[in-house]
């Protein structure tokens, strides 16, 4: 993975997942803060902190990136969600435009 | 996090204000037309995930649904959350009262439980919870009654209620939300208890925009306490036979009314005099009152005016000249069933701007359509039941905006109807006419636009049906003339936007014909009743998976052979015949 495709995102707790730029796009929210003009701090290091999302959360948020794309490609799977992470990763998705 | 994208609360749709108030749903012709709009929603509509890439959101939400027992409450999150699996809920019929309470406090603004099955006062405790969150609740066809409404009062910034068909409430429940003065819309639909001793509780409900008293018998009197709404502007009260002349002076005052529904009232062209003050008005529905011509003379002070319902009044050639006075602004008009002839017609001439006018089975013909060729607006035109015959037809060439004409039960001729083939414009065509036959229908190939094509009662045969190849766009189509064989069917098995099919009455028709529209998959409505249909032949169907209703009354098909093919291989048919 070159480092210009990645991207890192970090959790509340400091966890830090780096992922394909590509994924991450999935979320309308993400793309917004990597594209928009100027100089964001997330546009030039590639890298967003989510001071309100747990490790957790973010992981599952993740592996949803990384199915999306796979869907998108044809290949059709369930995704699952674990009942005592629904509504938190709910609100994340919000936040995320997801 | 949340509630920074906090998504826009959705603007329902008003329902039926615009048009006039016209019931189209029961025709006279015995056609099927109704039923393609009257299908209720089925919980098989909702097909989530089906080869779709969900979002997470809609993942979360669908994850909640199918675990919504496991949960207490959901009042943690933020509102429009919340909100999202409250309607989620709803439209796919899961919640029930267990999982109502999950709800409690949660802050919704809007409760749309219209029509939920098994709402009653239980669950009004969950609503009064919302308290001045709750910006709109629509509980229309609940048990919950007057002790139930006086859950709502705290729910202080209500701005909309809909209680339509609830009987349980009357003149005592209204008291409870007379202090809603936050409210703008208001609805009682059908209501047999509510008085104008009730409606007192209106008084105070300044901020009032819209009414809706539809079909409550027994309100006259009342409208007096509607005389301190002067933000009103649209007040509902079709079918109140109860409306008279002095009801009409009680809202003479309300002078930012936009929309007035007056439908089958007993208000007379005395009471209409009371309006004449209504200078916003573009709408008046008057279908079904006692008034004649004279009431024009009024109608002729409201500037505004664009929509004007005047069906089954008392009209006749007598006083019609005040049609000049109306407003050159109109856009519909609807004059149906009316003693009204030609001598009516030549006082529309100016009328420049009419988009719509319906004359149904008023007393005109063919020379009274000459004082219509200036209408080069028109786009609806209904001649339905008119004397009208051959020689009018030529009067409507020029009107070349005209998207629809109804010419059923005329006396038209085959031979007139080329006069037509100039209007490319049009959608909608109605030929129920026995006198029509192959050859008029061949003059018309030119109307490649056309949507709706019905030719009920006319005699079309086989080689008449090789001329809708040229209506590729078809989506409705009715040939009932006697006169189609299988091999008509041939010509029509490939209009493939055809959603309704009615080819009932042809009783040659055999199973052969069911193979052959095997392929118009997008059919919702199929009629081939009195023909040669046997139960073998439904396996043909089979792949009609959009299919809602299939009628096969009078053939050698049971009510079981369409259960069975309904269970096995069309989960959307609601309705048949035979049952």
């Amino acid at each position: 993975m070159r480092k210009e495709d990645t991207v890192k995102l970090i959790s509340a707790e400091g966890f830090e997942f780096i992922i394909h730029k590509e994924a991450a796009m999935v979320s309308q929210t993400i793309r917004n803060m990597l594209t928009s003009p100027g100089s964001f701090a997330e546009t030039q290091h590639g890298e967003v902190t989510f001071p309100e999302i747990s490790t957790t959360i973010l992981e599952k948020i993740c592996k949803y990136f990384y199915w999306n794309l796979q869907f998108a490609s044809g290949k059709e799977t369930e995704f699952h969600i674990e009942p005592e992470l629904t509504l938190e990763l709910m609100m994340a998705a919000n936040y995320l435009h997801t | 996090m949340g509630g920074a994208c906090s998504r826009k609360r959705d603007q329902r749709e008003e329902e039926d204000n615009i048009g006039g108030g016209i019931y189209r749903r029961y025709g006279k012709s015995g056609s099927s037309k109704w039923l393609a709009t009257s299908f209720s929603r089925q919980s098989s509509d909702i097909q989530m995930g089906n080869g779709k890439c969900l979002s997470l959101m809609d993942l979360c939400i669908k994850k909640i649904r199918e675990d919504i027992d496991k949960y207490t409450t959901f009042s943690m999150l933020p509102r429009d959350l919340s909100q999202q699996i409250f309607n989620d809920l709803v439209f796919s019929r899961l919640l029930t009262e267990a999982s109502l309470n999950a709800f409690r406090d949660c802050a919704l603004q809007d409760l749309y439980l219209g029509e939920y099955p098994g709402v009653n006062n239980s669950w009004m405790d969950m609503v009064a919870s919302q308290g001045s969150s709750l910006l709109s609740v629509d509980l229309s066809a609940s048990d919950v009654s007057d002790d139930g409404l006086i859950h709502l009062k705290d729910c202080i910034n209500l701005q909309t209620i809909n209680f339509n068909y609830c009987d349980q409430i009357s003149d005592r429940g209204l008291e409870c939300i007379s202090g809603l003065s936050n409210l703008t819309s208001l609805s009682f639909r059908r209501n047999n208890a509510i008085t104008a001793k009730g409606m007192s509780a209106f008084a105070g409900l300044v901020n009032m925009v819209q009414l809706d008293l539809e079909r409550c018998p027994e309100i006259h009197g009342g409208l007096v306490h509607l005389k301190g709404l002067t933000k009103l502007e649209s007040l509902n009260l079709n079918w109140c036979n109860c409306i008279t002349d002095a009801d009409m002076k009680s809202i003479s005052g309300l002078t930012n009314l936009k929309g007035l529904q007056l439908s089958s009232s007993k208000v007379t062209d005395a009471g209409i005099s009371h309006l004449k003050g209504l200078h916003n008005l573009s709408l008046l529905n008057l279908e079904g009152c006692l008034v004649t011509a004279s009431c024009l003379d009024s109608l002729s002070a409201l500037a505004a005016l664009l929509y004007l319902n005047l069906s089954r009044c008392r009209l006749t050639d007598d006083g019609c000249e005040f049609f000049s006075g109306l407003g050159k602004k109109l856009k519909v008009l609807n004059l149906a069933f009316n003693e009204i002839s030609d001598t009516c017609l030549a006082h529309l001439k100016g009328f420049t701007n009419l988009e719509s006018l319906n004359l149904d089975s008023c007393r005109i013909t063919g020379d009274g359509l000459a004082n219509l060729t200036d209408l080069r607006r028109l786009k609806c035109l209904e001649l339905s039941d008119t004397e009208v015959a051959s020689n009018g037809l030529r009067h409507l060439s020029g009107l070349v905006n005209l998207e629809s004409i109804n010419l059923s039960f005329t006396a038209i001729t085959d031979t007139s109807l080329r006069k037509l083939s100039g209007l490319t414009s049009l959608k909608s065509l109605n030929l129920d006419v026995r006198q029509i036959s192959d050859t008029g229908l061949a003059a018309l190939t030119s109307l490649t636009g056309l949507t709706h094509l019905d030719l009920f009662g006319a005699r079309i045969t086989d080689s008449g049906t090789s001329y809708l190849r040229h209506f590729k766009n078809l989506r409705s189509l009715e040939i009932c003339g006697g006169g189609l064989t299988d091999s008509g069917v041939k010509n029509i098995k490939d209009l493939s936007s055809l959603t309704l099919l009615n080819l009932s009455q042809n009783c040659n028709l055999t199973d052969r014909t069911l193979e052959m529209i095997s392929g118009l998959t997008g059919l919702v409505s199929l009629n081939v009743s009195n023909s040669r249909i046997t139960s073998s032949g439904l396996r043909h169907l089979r792949t009609l998976k959009n299919l809602k209703s299939l009628t096969l009354e009078s053939c050698k098909v049971s009510a079981n052979d369409i259960k069975s093919l309904q269970e096995n291989h069309l989960p959307n048919l609601v309705s048949f015949r035979p049952e």
